[in-house]
């Protein structure tokens, strides 16, 4: 399918809440959250996108969570994203892994990284971290405890052994000014 | 990955390890501030250059006017790279204004030890006997500055 043919079909297939895009790296979906099944069984058996390459979440700040899937037709050799904006305070979505079988361990990487719920999971334990750990590691407000925790070994100048104590210390990128470890 | 790949090795542009020829490198620390995983450790401290105290000159009654101050310079004396933080993303390589580092194709260095994978000043130059010469110029590319006989 061309991109123009998978536009046509979305349009002509799903609700007009759907927005379908287009640029020079393929076809995006973006459906309300409540679509989101519904969108991604659309691609399934429509668009015959049959090959589930992966899904994940990005933090858009202020505006919540985008989860973004990404699925490929083996026959067609097209390829469709599929993206849902999630708000900050509550994100949850149900599991595609009804769908698509190999969405589970991506829900759960997504789960842990961003914090993303996925409702009706089979099995929502952490897929990398340890048990235990807190926070949401992808998340853009998560502190990078390790870089204020290391110092900084492009701090010192030239041919100096140390860095000079006077020298106010910027806090690295990723960490807020003022934090400490606790 | 230690030991051959099959089919021989690893795909092209495979990135191995980064070498360092230490004979380059000014400490000018550019290399270790770019790296975003902080991987790259240096130290060094200042030395006064000889033979040029007073500009040159044997003595003070001679300095050329304004070259009266001490020259010092730079000298290494750790350098070295984490490769267990490492992302291969050759920035510090990019990065580098003196030639002093360079990507070698050898790959075999795992360890079992996190520790062993910080290569210190002696083993980055050893590797600097694997890195390749570079590729030779594109055909109809004009010579290169330094042996076009002058500097404009």
């Amino acid at each position: 399918m061309t991109p123009e043919e998978i536009i046509a079909t979305v349009t002509g297939g799903l609700p007009p809440a759907v927005r379908c895009e287009a640029d020079y790296h393929g076809v995006m979906l973006r459906v309300p959250a409540g679509h989101w099944l519904a969108a991604l069984m659309f691609a399934r058996e429509r668009l015959d996108c049959d090959f589930f390459d992966w899904l994940t979440a990005v933090d858009e700040a202020g505006e919540g969570f985008s989860v973004v899937a990404h699925v490929y037709s083996l026959t067609g050799r097209h390829h469709v994203l599929v993206g849902t904006l999630l708000p900050r305070s509550a994100p949850r979505l149900p599991t595609a892994t009804g769908i698509y079988q190999g969405a589970a361990w991506h829900e759960r990487e997504t789960h842990e990284m961003f914090g993303v719920g996925f409702d009706g999971h089979p099995h929502p334990a952490p897929l990398l971290l340890s048990a235990g750990f807190e926070g949401h590691p992808l998340r853009k407000d998560f502190v990078l405890a390790a870089r204020a925790a290391k110092e900084w070994p492009g701090a010192k100048e030239p041919g100096e052994r140390d860095v000079p104590q006077a020298r106010r210390r910027l806090p690295p990128p990723g960490v807020p000014e003022g934090w400490r470890p606790s | 990955m230690t030991g051959a790949a099959p089919g021989g090795g690893p795909p092209a542009r495979s990135r191995g390890v980064i070498a360092l020829l230490e004979e380059n490198c000014t400490a000018c620390m550019l290399c270790a501030r770019e790296c975003p995983d902080w991987c790259i450790y240096i130290e060094s401290h200042k030395e006064p250059v000889p033979g040029h105290e007073y500009g040159g000159a044997t003595d003070p009654a001679h300095a050329p006017a304004g070259r009266g101050r001490q020259r010092v310079r730079n000298v290494l004396d750790r350098f070295a790279i984490d490769f267990s933080l490492c992302m291969y993303c050759g920035i510090c390589v990019e990065a580098c204004p003196y030639d002093a580092l360079f990507w070698s194709p050898e790959f075999s260095y795992a360890e079992t030890d996190i520790t062993a994978l910080t290569h210190e000043q002696g083993r980055l130059r050893e590797w600097m006997w694997t890195v390749p010469p570079p590729p030779p110029y594109d055909e109809g590319a004009p010579p290169p500055r330094e042996v076009r006989g002058h500097i404009p």
